[in-house]
């Protein structure tokens, strides 16, 4: 019993000891959320036209050392920011019905809703001309479509647009890498085989969370 | 509620081609008829729904048209009637056995505090919808109401302005022409100019009816025949005529600045004040008119609506619609091959939304008439805008908890939605039928205000 007491005593000490440990990290951090006005477009192809789906939500948030500014320097971006993004898969919109429930179907989005993303790291290839401006860097990350992570390699534009931080990027994709089969739906027209190859492109908005 | 239940009358019914029957008996062509159309489209229910992702629909008021809507909305995908409300027992039963897995209530309160319950669709008297839309937008579920909105300009308002502030539940208004992809069609073709500059536009419903209902007892009588009750009737153009004054507004692309009215009761002399025959002149900008008419003294020629323009001249009828060139109008090119139809001495170009795919789906019957009805499209966009608006506000709340009503409210103006009447667009229908009732009922021109119409 005694025991048991010190135990639990220890074990209370010791988180109390990690979450001052993990508030002053989050001290020396600034956090972005995501905000609306986001916008995802994916592009592919088919046995009859081009496709588009489209998008107006990525959640998520990005958290980078207290240093960071987006000055011609840039020094703090090499401390590794922490960047978690999502795209409910739902909110995706051909403009067709019929297309979207073969989307959704195809993406499994009832067991996987969303489309996740894990930054890895960033490095910074084109620092900018103007304080705030555009700045070039490449991001490795985690992606996972429909269940299935892969690593993935991108070049993205962070630049801030009035309060927002703003980040743009596009990556191209194949459908079979996630373990999805190209649809290839029954429709009035007769058969149609969407292409493997697809592009994901993004606008992401977010803006500093509230001091709490 | 207290909807009428005989089937002797239904203010909404040339809107589902009353004369379709007869037309096809005509030509010989076999009229594929309401069992039929129904049997096939819950065939393709059963085989695709997915009940889980149905969403649960509660209907108020079961009269005549609410047993409509009842029989149209269940046969479509993606939607489950799980209670209906009346507050006269024999409507309620009679709903029932048209329904029985639904849960059956007197009292639509009980409707708005199910949380199964998603949307409601509302089919009550008119001077009844106020309350219960606003207590419906209160407990968060998605509405559609009838039109008229409202009985009172004010009421109407009332009713636009809660959906505006309740971004969050998708709002319809009972305008089914709106929905109507032959309408939409239409439009495309007015808005391209193919009836050269507008000159005037004519409307017109006629039957022999004497939109009274019968029952044994007084009080029943009473409840039902509130449209020939002045002091809460819209009158026939606010219950009747409305949907041509919307198509009307909708096609001329401009919103009346006054209107003259007159109305007479001549064959209905039963007691009632409210007329049986009114014709009104809208005035529009540009010296444009509009003259609509409602008569339930004499039966010819039913309803429709021409609109004159200074190259031809398009004739809407059901949900049909045809055009006659003028012989010094410009040659479209198409109009050779098009399908004509003759109207005594006159040759009319029939118009149809795309005629061959139409054909392909299969939605066309004998003479080129769609098969489905207004309202089958407008309760077809209200289950998937409902399903659209739901999934778009979950994601976006979740995503962004602290965002604003403003920002939610411009979220979901971009999400895609089917073509329905708005609350902008019930309210603006609503308030012009309103003053053409004002002005039959008072003989004289009632000016409508630029002001009237911004919400």
């Amino acid at each position: 019993m005694k025991n048991a007491l010190n135990t639990r005593q220890l074990v209370s000490r010791l988180a109390l000891f990690l979450a001052l440990s993990v508030s002053t990290s989050y001290a020396e951090s600034v956090r972005y959320d995501a905000e609306p006005g986001s916008k995802v477009k994916i592009e592919g192809t088919s046995t009859v036209h081009d496709w588009t789906v489209e998008g107006q939500i990525i959640g998520g948030f990005m958290e980078v050392d207290s240093s960071f500014k987006l000055d011609p320097g840039l020094k703090s971006i090499t401390v590794n920011p922490k960047v978690q993004a999502a795209v409910p898969v739902r909110s995706l919109k051909s403009g067709k019905k019929r297309m979207d429930e073969v989307m959704r179907e195809a993406m499994k989005e009832k067991t996987h809703a969303k489309i996740d993303y894990q930054l890895l790291s960033l490095k910074v290839k084109e620092a900018p001309t103007t304080s705030g401006g555009p700045t070039s860097l490449d991001a490795i990350g985690t992606l996972t479509i429909a269940g299935v992570t892969k690593t993935n390699f991108m070049p993205v534009i962070m630049e801030m647009s009035g309060k927002s931080l703003k980040v743009t990027g596009k990556t191209k994709l194949k459908m079979t890498d996630f373990g999805i089969k190209p649809p290839a739906p029954e429709l009035a027209m007769g058969l149609i085989k969407t292409g493997d190859d697809i592009t994901i492109s993004f606008e992401w908005l977010t803006t500093p969370a509230a001091v709490k | 509620m207290n909807i009428p239940e005989s089937k002797e009358f239904d203010r909404r019914q040339f809107l589902k081609g009353g004369s379709l029957a007869a037309l096809m008996a005509l030509m010989g062509g076999v009229e594929l008829t309401f069992a039929q159309e129904k049997k096939e489209a819950e065939a393709a229910k059963a085989t695709d729904e997915d009940e889980s992702d149905s969403i649960n629909f509660g209907v108020i008021g079961l009269g005549v048209w609410g047993k409509e809507i009842i029989s149209t909305l269940g046969r479509l995908k993606g939607a489950q009637i799980t209670m209906i409300c009346d507050k006269y027992p024999a409507s309620l039963k009679r709903a029932g056995n048209m329904l029985p897995k639904a849960k059956q209530v007197a009292d639509y309160k009980q409707i708005l505090d199910d949380k199964e319950i998603q949307a409601v669709i509302i089919a009550t008297p008119t001077h009844l919808h106020k309350e219960i839309v606003l207590a419906a937008l209160q407990a968060g579920k998605h509405v559609y109401c009838e039109a008229p909105l409202a009985n009172t300009v004010e009421d109407s308002r009332a009713i636009a302005l809660a959906a505006r502030a309740n971004p969050k539940s998708y709002f319809q208004a009972g305008l089914q022409n709106r929905s109507d992809p032959q309408r939409a069609f239409l439009i495309q073709f007015i808005r391209a100019g193919a009836m050269g500059r507008n000159i005037k536009a004519r409307t017109q419903w006629h039957k022999k009816t004497s939109w009274r209902f019968t029952s044994p007892n007084p009080d029943r009588e009473q409840e039902l025949n509130w449209r020939l009750q002045p002091e809460v009737s819209a009158g026939l153009m606010g219950e009747t005529a409305i949907h041509h004054l919307d198509a009307a507004t909708w096609f001329l692309n401009a919103k009346p600045r006054s209107v003259v009215g007159f109305g007479s009761l001549i064959q209905w002399t039963d007691g009632r004040s409210v007329h049986d025959t009114v014709q009104t002149m809208l005035e529009f900008p540009g010296s444009v008119r509009l003259n609509s008419e409602v008569c339930l003294a004499n039966s010819f020629d039913a309803d429709y609506e021409i609109y004159y323009g200074t190259d031809s001249a398009i004739m809407v009828r059901d949900n049909k619609a045809w055009m006659f060139k003028e012989v010094d109008s410009p040659l479209l090119g198409w109009e050779v091959y098009a399908r004509k139809d003759t109207f005594f001495s006159e040759t009319g170009i029939a118009l149809m939304a795309n005629a061959t795919k139409q054909i392909a789906h299969g939605n066309v019957g004998p003479g080129g008439t769609n098969l489905f009805t207004p309202l089958y499209y407008a309760l077809e966009a209200f289950v998937h805008n409902v399903g659209e608006v739901s999934s778009g506000v979950e994601d976006f709340t979740s995503t962004f908890v602290n965002a604003d009503t403003k920002a939610l409210a411009d979220h979901v103006a971009k999400i895609v939605k089917l073509p329905a009447a708005g609350y902008k667009e019930g309210y603006e229908a609503t308030l012009i039928a309103l003053k053409a009732n004002e002005a039959v009922n008072k003989g004289s021109r009632i000016e409508i205000n630029k002001e009237l119409f911004s919400l």
